[in-house]
């Protein structure tokens, strides 16, 4: 079953952890040689497997305490597995944490030498590298200063050059790409693209879903100590979002306060309507799909304007519906329905959610976040082409080829 | 299991030798990084080396040789107190630093052990090494008195493999205790109060013959008592007791592959326990 060309290969890992009341506990059970537990056991891996192929990109999304870094660390070897194996073929470099290996009261050429040798790097092989890594770290001359007086974003960035630059046939981040300003995670993705398109295997743990879509081939959902199956990023994102919910709708305290404003119009309901006779709650991206709200304005009021957000799963903004454009000008007062009607609906598959807004002047009457959740699936006969599923919108316009004097038009 | 056991013990060495090889330049960092350290930002820097077992030298010249007027029974008037008592401490410092310290040695770097790949094994001999450049300073100064008073011969450069068997004991001693270190916080209490224990139970400030007939026996299982008696026999240029040598060595070893052993057995806990 060995083949060159799978890097990791996990089989039926199961960890579990044993929790001693206190450090007397622990010698007690070292006296008595197994006769006797004195531990509790706490299981943070159930049964995991899955392999990675070299140059793929894995990603791994889980709420807090999934066992997500656990999984790293024994890919890393860092820990031993309870039960099953952990099979790796290549030179990992691990950034679990970044900068975890640096010592402060060292400059920054120091550190990374230091690094180097870490990761098996020989001192000229290092010195071969120095300026590349320098120069990604852009931090001026503050590499000969010691690295306690570097600025966290310093600090990371030193870290981050180091680990890619080391040769590594696989990478394993933690997170860590949620650390710096915009212009650096812009920079750590292009050296991960860099990365993936050298045949580098990488694989990234993240609760952010953006960076699972944006960088990974294949992903997979860890839940309490469950691996799914590894499928494309966009199913699995799909269906991590349902688990989200379905831990959001249980506490209740979440939903109380998404609420605010003062009151003189509400919303009382907000739904979604589509053609289809069976009211299931996934919507298709060629249908037509139409956003109701009904609002009630306890007394007469004008000037009332409303809006619905529309957000992605991974609480990026894909459009504003308002109402702040039109001219004509109704007076509310009482219960009023208003309609709006996306004809067909263009978005990607994938859950969405809506938040309705209604305002007067500068006023908030009424903010309604995340009132509804949504889901939408593409069509069968477009989700053969996986490469039309990506994004957000799907665009609907007209290509044009131009064949000499004449064109030939396609329609989308 | 035995088989297992057995296979264990023959192949954990060559997987150290391995991993020492492999990571030399790695462990010369780290025990570079020790004793810099320790002097880095001082005013002094690194002359601290030189001055601290200078000071020493002259506090236990003054208490031992001018207040109570110690003197060595062995060898009269042949080598100067001063230098057996110093000769003694070199090697005691050098062991005592080791195994000292070795309890934090992992503890103290949990980054170490959870956040990134790291051969942890030489974590304990980090300090062994860097005790014993600090000997080797030691010996210089020791060299150069005895050159002062006139005794200076080759036999100093022996120095260094005579005190093998206490590296052996030292290597053993260290994994041994980091290892419990990591599990059992009061190893970093215990141990220093052991180490003064040996130090007025080994022969550094008087010699292994001035010790009653009745414990003898005793003190040829200490390596410490061994290794500092060939030491000072190498310095006053007569005969080396090798077979209490040969003992301590052998001795050496069985801590070296016991210590390794005991390490290797825990080192999987590591993570989950810091």
């Amino acid at each position: 079953m060995h083949s060159d060309d799978i890097v990791i290969s996990v089989r039926d890992v199961t960890k579990s952890y044993r929790i001693f009341g206190n450090a007397g506990t622990r010698l007690k059970q070292a006296m008595t040689f197994g006769l006797k537990k004195y531990y509790e056991e706490y299981t943070a891996l159930k049964d995991v497997s899955f392999e990675v192929k070299r140059g793929e990109t894995i990603g791994i999304i889980g709420s807090n305490g999934a066992g997500k870094s656990t999984l790293l660390q024994l890919i890393c070897g860092i820990l031993k597995p309870s039960s099953g194996t952990v099979e790796v073929n290549g030179r990992v470099s691990a950034m679990l944490e970044l900068g975890a290996g640096f010592h402060p009261e060292f400059t920054g050429r120091e550190n990374v030498f230091f690094q180097g040798s870490l990761m098996g790097l020989t001192e000229t092989q290092m010195k071969q590298r120095f300026d590349d890594i320098e120069r990604f770290a852009g931090i001026g001359e503050f590499i000969d200063q010691s690295v306690r007086t570097y600025s966290s974003g310093m600090f990371v960035r030193l870290a981050f050059a180091v680990a890619t630059h080391v040769d590594p046939d696989i990478i394993v981040i933690d997170e860590v790409l949620a650390v710096g300003d915009a212009v650096f995670q812009q920079k750590c993705i292009d050296v991960v693209n860099k990365l993936q398109s050298s045949g580098v295997s990488i694989i990234v743990v993240s609760h952010n879903p953006y960076h699972i879509e944006r960088l990974c081939h294949r992903a997979a959902v860890l839940h309490e100590g469950k691996l799914s199956e590894l499928k494309s990023a966009k199913k699995v994102l799909s269906s991590y979002h349902e688990l989200v919910q379905g831990e959001l709708s249980q506490s209740s305290d979440i939903i109380a306060s998404n609420r605010e404003g003062t009151k003189e119009v509400v919303f009382e309901k907000v739904f979604i309507e589509t053609d289809k006779a069976s009211d299931e709650d996934t919507i298709q991206s060629t249908e037509s799909m139409r956003i109701v709200a009904e609002v009630n304005a306890k007394q007469s009021i004008t000037d009332v304007h409303f809006r619905f957000e529309l957000y992605s799963s991974a609480n990026e903004l894909v459009t504003v519906i308002s109402t702040l454009g039109l001219t004509e000008t109704t007076q509310y007062h009482g219960k009023h329905r208003l309609t709006f009607n996306m004809s067909p609906c263009q978005l990607t598959s994938g859950w969405y959610y809506i938040t309705a807004i209604a305002g007067h002047k500068y006023v908030r009457l009424d903010t309604w976040q995340r009132v509804i959740d949504f889901k939408v699936l593409m069509k069968d006969k477009y989700a053969q082409d996986l490469s039309m599923d990506q994004g957000v919108f799907i665009s609907q316009g007209q290509w044009t080829f131009s064949l000499q004097q004449n064109d030939v038009v396609y329609a989308s | 299991m035995t088989n297992v056991l057995a296979y264990r013990l023959l192949i954990s060495p060559v997987l150290l030798a391995t991993t020492l090889l492999q990571h030399r330049y790695l462990l010369g960092q780290l025990i570079k990084r020790d004793v810099l350290l320790r002097y880095r930002g001082a005013y002094f820097g690194l002359l601290w080396v030189f001055i601290n077992p200078l000071i020493m030298l002259c506090i236990f010249a003054f208490v031992f040789g001018y207040v109570f007027q110690s003197r060595w029974p062995a060898h009269p008037g042949s080598i100067p107190y001063v230098l057996n008592l110093y000769c003694g401490l070199i090697a005691f410092n050098i062991f005592g630093e080791t195994i000292g310290r070795a309890p934090t040695t992992i503890r103290a770097y949990p980054n170490y052990v959870k956040k990134i790949i790291f051969p942890v094994e030489i974590l304990p001999l980090v300090p062994l090494g860097a005790a014993f450049i600090h000997g080797i300073f030691n010996m210089i100064i020791l060299a150069a008195a005895l050159a002062w008073v006139g005794h200076l011969n080759a036999s100093l450069l022996l120095f260094p493999m005579l005190m093998l068997p206490l590296i052996m004991v030292g290597m053993g001693l260290a994994w041994f205790l980091a290892a419990w270190g990591v599990f059992i916080k009061d190893m970093s209490q215990i141990v220093p109060i052991f180490v003064q224990m040996l130090m007025f139970l080994s022969p550094v400030f008087y010699p292994a013959s001035a010790v009653p007939e009745l414990y003898r026996p005793f003190y040829s299982l200490n390596p410490l008592c061994s290794v500092i008696e060939a030491l000072r026999a190498a310095l006053a240029d007569t005969t080396i007791d090798w077979v209490s040598w040969g003992i301590a060595l052998v001795l050496g070893l069985v801590a070296f592959f016991a210590g390794l052993a005991c390490f290797n057995h825990s080192r999987d806990e590591f993570a989950d326990a810091l």
